[in-house]
């Protein structure tokens, strides 16, 4: 019996273009390699979840609540899609992710793990723990 | 034209993980309270599929089999992603509504928003591939399910 504590991960995919300038044969292989590497995460239950998301997009920023338009058609930075990831340690998340098809052609594969709590909320509990005690002294 | 095949799942990122500098105790207590009850409204109106906060550590993976690997951390610039929300929502505009709305912003955290697809849409720009690697990848399955 497997009793190893799991942990979860994103892996954010960056940069949505990396298909242009391949010829059909390279292009054929990283399509059918990315669906064979997501179809075989998911029957290992290592990746519970993934999704592209779409080039189009607004960022809303400010007092204002200013709404642009995303810059999200051409770039290298941009996140194009999203596996989460259920594994045992980061070692595991960081292997998989080196398996990323996209790698080869200048994909670049985030790992990040998962958090219990928001670090700002925890920012703000010692925050007041640390008024509490002073209050005591 | 946009022919990609949306959802009705929307993914906000939020960037800049370190508004809370320079906040007194009290604003930022007031702050995350303003958060708790926006994240609370929206999941009463069952409008949250998914949210999580994402840990400042981690790597970033590039090259020709992942050969380059730099430690985090993302938490210092303001375009880092510090955590993320799917959203339900029937359109783009009701997810920027819904971001506008992030209690946040004033801080100086920025969200962004995008729809979720059902498809790549690098599959979509080669369908015809699609459909001939489609064979392979369940070929490969069973190699690696046999092996």
């Amino acid at each position: 019996m497997n009793t190893t504590p799991k942990s979860d991960y994103l892996l954010l995919f960056r940069g949505n273009v990396w298909d242009r300038g391949l010829s059909p044969a390279q292009l054929q292989k990283a399509v059918s390699d990315w669906m064979a590497w997501f179809e075989r995460l998911k029957a290992e239950g290592k990746c519970t979840g993934g999704h592209p998301l779409e080039n189009e997009g607004k960022v809303v920023s400010g007092k204002q609540r200013s709404v642009a338009d995303g810059p999200f058609a051409e770039s290298k930075e941009v996140i194009g899609g999203f596996f989460y990831l259920t594994v045992a340690d980061e070692n595991e998340a960081i292997e998989i992710a080196k398996q990323c098809p996209g790698l080869e052609f200048g994909s670049v594969v985030e790992v990040r793990p998962v958090a219990e709590i928001c670090s700002v909320k925890q920012r703000a509990e010692e925050y007041s723990k640390r008024e509490l005690a002073g209050t005591r002294a | 034209m946009n022919t990609e095949t949306t959802t009705d799942e929307y993914m906000l990122l939020f960037r800049g993980p370190h508004w809370d500098t320079g906040l007194s105790t009290d604003e930022l207590q007031q702050a995350m309270t303003k958060v708790m009850a926006w994240f609370e409204g929206l999941n009463e109106r069952g409008k949250i599929k998914a949210a999580q906060p994402l840990g400042g550590q981690g790597r970033v993976i590039s090259g020709t089999d992942g050969r380059f690997v730099v430690d985090g951390p993302f938490t210092e610039t303001k375009e880092a992603v510090g955590g993320y929300l799917v959203l339900q929502a029937d359109s783009l505009n009701e997810a920027v509504e819904i971001a506008q709305s992030m209690p946040t912003l004033r801080y100086g955290i920025s969200v962004e928003v995008r729809p979720i697809l059902a498809e790549c849409p690098m599959f979509q720009r080669h369908p015809e591939l699609v459909r001939r690697a489609t064979d392979r990848a369940s070929e490969q399955l069973w190699i690696a399910a046999a092996a």
